[in-house]
């Protein structure tokens, strides 16, 4: 039986991963795709702690906010392709330096 | 967990299905009876349809069972969550009306002016009905999983409404840093709601709260990151990158949509996250000897807050990132009553961000109707006061009821708000965060003031004449710039609804 805090330190390195490559990618696709890892990292976390808590108390809600989590992504997926597109469009790039006309 | 009968779930949320009613209907009747009819004519059906759905969810809210609790807070209504719920359709159908300036073409000849800026009318205020569906079942539930789909659903139709000039360069990279700021601080936030899961057993706030009273440094991480999540909402420094491109860039009255609705939702929740949920968690914001908990943590999110905001305004040329900044101090302020978590403080959020919400629309309404003239910089509105002297007056209530002076309604608003945090526990430590507070009213003064130096005293350009906007526009501004003034002269007839 694999204790739970492995399960939560992949957990934490994958949505690591994700941060860092938010912060260091500068191709929209690629951030984007790190902001599902980051997704994808949270919902192990929530199926470790759903295993956990069943065995304890047979409560297991976070099964289930991970389907709705899945589906959220999707949704977000779209929007976000749409937007990126919209983008596209008018810029004619995918590089977030370029996207710059506004500035503090 | 006991089951829900589908009959007992229709009734309850009779008010979000009128609102989709009415948004479906606004697109059937966009797309098939109106195709190719002049644009005048779909905004004046769709908005009148919007306004209907809106006003029969109203009447449906207020008609409907006094309070009841799905199990496992899946939705829990009372008295002040019917009055939220009231308050965000109001500001739907002000949204509605004042969006009649935005899609009416300028007329011809006008020097910098713009067509309007869509002609996916139906698409529009559907859109506007659904992100009012989202709100209201934010506002209406107290389960992390419904909280965050709620929340989830209005950012997603937040980013298309903020991209929805698809042509403009500015609305299409506005939407875009909205999106990926909001895609990580959604997933902050989940990875946030894991680990209280993880800790609690439960998605559920009020046995949340049983499992907070044991304190464990896992929880801090935890409250860290529910924190990074909802400040990311509610504009609130250091997460507030998006808000000043997404305010100049979207189309003027999604920005005010933005800056009002879904901030007063977002603040309620927010305050019902941290003060039923993570209760016990408190901690204390005091100067010397700082307790962990989420007091400290929210001391310097307002504090950083109140000082970026109202410092970064001063230097703005654009007055629409002028609001923006504006707005991320009033998130400082806000922030300030659900630090000092009693029962009145929740009462002064509420009036503060009611009051907030309808200023700042006003005042995004007024940009609009200014916005097909091409105004947008402080130094095109030179003069305004000779050129539309009533839309000036409107701005002048507003920015003043911003800045908080008296006797309109966000002085009242600032003066309960800071009275209540002074008044709250002593423990908490937060006269240092009032000094800091108003102190940082007094900067958000100048910069209130020079924009309104602009209109009222600097003269006229030499080739500008007078600006004319819509009757609906007018009437709509003349009563929100009533309902200011009389809010600040009669506190009472909103207390009233705020106070439990």
């Amino acid at each position: 039986m694999v204790p739970v805090s492995y399960y939560l330190i992949l957990s934490a390195i994958l949505f690591s991963i994700g941060v860092g490559a938010f912060l260091i990618k500068r191709n929209i696709i690629t951030i984007f795709m790190s902001i599902e890892l980051m997704l994808n990292a949270v919902n192990l976390s929530f199926v470790a702690f759903a295993n956990y808590w069943n065995q304890i108390n047979h409560q297991f809600s976070g099964q289930i906010f991970v389907f709705f989590v899945m589906v959220v992504a999707a949704a977000e997926a779209a929007v976000g392709l749409a937007i990126i597109i919209a983008l596209f469009r008018t810029r004619k790039t995918l590089n977030v330096d370029q996207v710059d006309l506004m500035k503090l | 967990m006991s089951a829900v009968s589908y009959s007992q779930l229709v009734w309850v949320t009779l008010p979000e299905i009128a609102l989709v009613v009415a948004a479906l209907a606004v697109l059937a009747c966009d797309g098939t009876v109106l195709r190719g009819a002049a644009i005048a004519r779909r905004r004046g059906v769709a908005a009148l349809l919007a306004c209907v759905g809106s006003v029969a969810a109203m009447l449906l809210v207020g008609s409907g069972p006094a309070s009841f609790h799905l199990p496992d807070g899946m939705l829990v209504m009372d008295g002040r969550t019917r009055v939220v719920q009231v308050a965000l359709l109001v500001l739907t159908i002000l949204t509605v009306l004042l969006s009649e300036a935005m899609l009416t073409p300028a007329a011809e000849g006008v020097a910098g002016g713009k067509t309007a800026f869509t002609h996916h009318i139906g698409e529009y205020f559907a859109l506007l009905l659904f992100a009012t569906v989202a709100v209201l079942f934010l506002v209406s539930t107290q389960n992390f999983l419904l909280i965050f789909l709620a929340l989830e659903f209005l950012s997603l139709v937040l980013y298309i409404l903020t991209g929805f000039d698809k042509q403009s360069q500015l609305s299409t990279e506005a939407a875009l840093k909205y999106f990926l700021f909001g895609g990580i601080s959604a997933a902050f936030l989940l990875f946030g709601i894991s680990l209280i899961y993880g800790l609690s057993g439960s998605i559920d706030l009020s046995q949340i709260a049983v499992a907070a009273l044991q304190p464990d440094p896992l929880w801090m991480i935890a409250i860290v990151m529910v924190v990074v999540g909802f400040g990311f909402k509610v504009a609130a420094a250091p997460f507030h990158l998006w808000a000043p491109d997404a305010y100049q860039g979207a189309p003027t009255i999604s920005a005010g949509f933005v800056s009002s609705s879904s901030k007063v939702a977002s603040f309620f929740i927010f305050a019902q996250v941290l003060t039923l949920g993570v209760f016990g968690a408190a901690g204390s914001g005091m100067w010397h000897g700082a307790a962990p908990g989420w007091v400290p943590v929210l001391c310097v999110v307002a504090a950083l807050s109140l000082l970026l905001g109202n410092l970064a305004a001063l230097v703005q040329t654009s007055l629409r990132r002028l609001l923006a900044y504006s707005a991320i101090g009033h998130a400082g302020y806000l922030l300030l009553a659900i630090i000092a978590h009693t029962p009145q403080s929740t009462s002064a959020l509420l009036y503060y961000v009611f009051t907030y919400a309808l200023t700042v629309l006003g005042a995004f309404g007024v940009l609009a109707a200014l916005e097909a003239q091409g105004i947008d910089r402080i130094a095109d509105v030179a003069g305004l006061s000779r050129r539309a002297p009533f839309l000036s007056a409107c701005m002048l209530v507003f920015l003043l009821s911003l800045a908080g002076i008296p006797p309109l309604a966000g002085f009242f608003g600032k003066f309960w708000l800071f009275g209540t945090a002074l008044n709250a526990a002593p423990q908490l430590g937060l006269f240092w965060l009032v000094m800091l507070a108003i102190l940082m009213s007094v900067v958000a003064l100048v910069y209130y003031l020079r924009v309104l130096k602009q209109i009222f005293v600097a003269d006229v350009p030499a080739n500008a004449g007078a600006i004319h906007s819509g009757l609906v526009t007018r009437v709509t501004l003349g009563v929100m710039a009533a309902a200011t003034v009389v809010l600040g002269c009669d506190p009472g007839l909103l207390i009233r609804w705020v106070v439990r």
